[in-house]
């Protein structure tokens, strides 16, 4: 053994674990994610994609075949995705916008799962660094939450900031986002899928391996999903 | 595995887990909130659970797929904290602390994981296969890289010269 090995025995030196804990461990979690009915969001979708995400009172909406196709797909993925078993949409979205609430949206879309920037930030992004304020409301306007993430901007101080579904839905759908990992690898096949993709569903509890990035799985020999991640 | 077999695993493993998951994550809390998320994971997929597996390297498994998760929302220390990783470390023990911290956030995610696990419950290199679902040689060779590059870091030090030979 040499000196690093000293180094890193003494650095790793297993911590004390604090009193009681496994008390604590065992006291079932009151924090068991419970975030929305599915059946109280409603849908409006064209021949395009996804028009609007409503939660609360009125009903679907989808006039052609092509439109309740994607209102069904839709409405699937929200399902797996407020069960945690989703951490991405692939149903395409119609939005009639602005050029100015389009790029905030766009921008918002690129948030991954699980984390959170702020308006600031947003606005930054766009090349508007002055218009957090306008950022908020194009926000705001999102006729698509979920889909399009608008709650994973938070103020710059922390706090949660203005959400169309209320602040309980905010802090429920950051906490489910928290405990759900992103990216799975398979340890039979050495792929590494996103969350909700099909071939990620069908991976056994016990294959399970989570990766924070791409380039992690990647070292150590894992490839991305060709379906997932093209 | 029923409730009552699910406290004792707590109370048989939770220790063991919190050290992997208070090195892994840096703090007390996050470190408990992990274990309890992969305690309650683990009785959640319990008939997932094959007796050919030590029920040790089932419980690393999934707790290192929450450590992992957890460390993927935090920015890198560097974009945080560039300025205190200039000010040079206190001699001593605590000093050598600093100088191991600082040499491990230049080391790759996974390899950290490793040498964590390795470091912290003396896991073999079998084992850490397993848990991580990799070879054994690639075990081999991200310790070996791992080390290397800590070696590396601490005799040039982040910023100068060596303070130390590791050798």
């Amino acid at each position: 053994m040499d000196q690093l090995d000293d180094l890193l025995a003494e650095y790793f030196n297993p911590a004390v674990a604090p009193k009681r804990l496994a008390t604590r461990l065992a006291r079932p979690a009151a924090r068991a994610t419970v975030v929305a009915d599915p059946a109280r969001f409603h849908l409006e979708a064209s021949d395009r994609g996804i028009r609007r995400l409503v939660y609360g009172r009125g009903h679907d909406t989808a006039a052609t075949a092509a439109a309740r196709r994607h209102l069904a797909r839709a409405r699937e993925e929200l399902a797996e995705y407020l069960a945690g078993a989703r951490t991405y949409f692939s149903v395409p979205v119609d939005l009639e916008v602005g050029d100015f609430q389009g790029r905030v949206l766009t921008q918002a879309a690129l948030i991954p799962y699980g984390e959170t920037t702020s308006y600031a930030e947003l606005a930054r992004r766009i090349g508007h660094p002055r218009a957090s304020r306008a950022v908020g409301n194009a926000l705001g306007a999102n006729p698509v939450p979920i889909v399009v993430p608008c709650h994973r901007i938070i103020r710059g101080d922390g706090s949660w900031g203005h959400y169309a579904f209320g602040g309980d839905m905010k802090t429920a759908l950051l906490r489910l986002e928290r405990t759900t990992p992103a990216l799975v690898g398979s340890a039979t096949t050495s792929i590494v899928c996103r969350k909700g993709c099909a071939h990620e569903q069908r991976i056994s509890e016990r294959h399970r391996v989570v990766f924070a990035s791409l380039d992690d799985a990647r070292s150590v020999g894992y490839r991305p999903c060709k379906v997932c991640q093209r | 595995m029923d409730e009552g077999a699910f406290t004792k695993v707590a109370e048989e493993y939770g220790a063991r887990l919190y050290a992997v998951a208070f090195r892994l994550l840096g703090h007390r809390a996050d470190a408990e909130d992990a274990v309890q998320r992969a305690l309650m994971k683990a009785f959640a997929a319990r008939a997932a659970y094959s007796p050919q597996w030590a029920v040790s390297t089932w419980l690393y498994r999934i707790l290192t797929n929450v450590c992992v998760d957890e460390l993927r929302r935090r920015r890198p220390t560097s974009e945080i904290d560039d300025a205190h990783r200039s000010t040079p470390s206190p001699a001593g023990a605590i000093g050598a602390r600093i100088d191991v911290a600082r040499a491990l956030e230049s080391v790759p995610r996974e390899a950290r994981v490793l040498l964590a696990l390795h470091y912290v419950n003396g896991l073999s290199h079998r084992e850490l296969a397993q848990i991580r679902g990799i070879s054994v040689n690639t075990v081999k060779s991200q310790l070996a890289r791992g080390k290397q590059i800590l070696r590396v870091r601490l005799e040039r030090g982040p910023h100068g010269p060596a303070r130390r030979s590791p050798r």
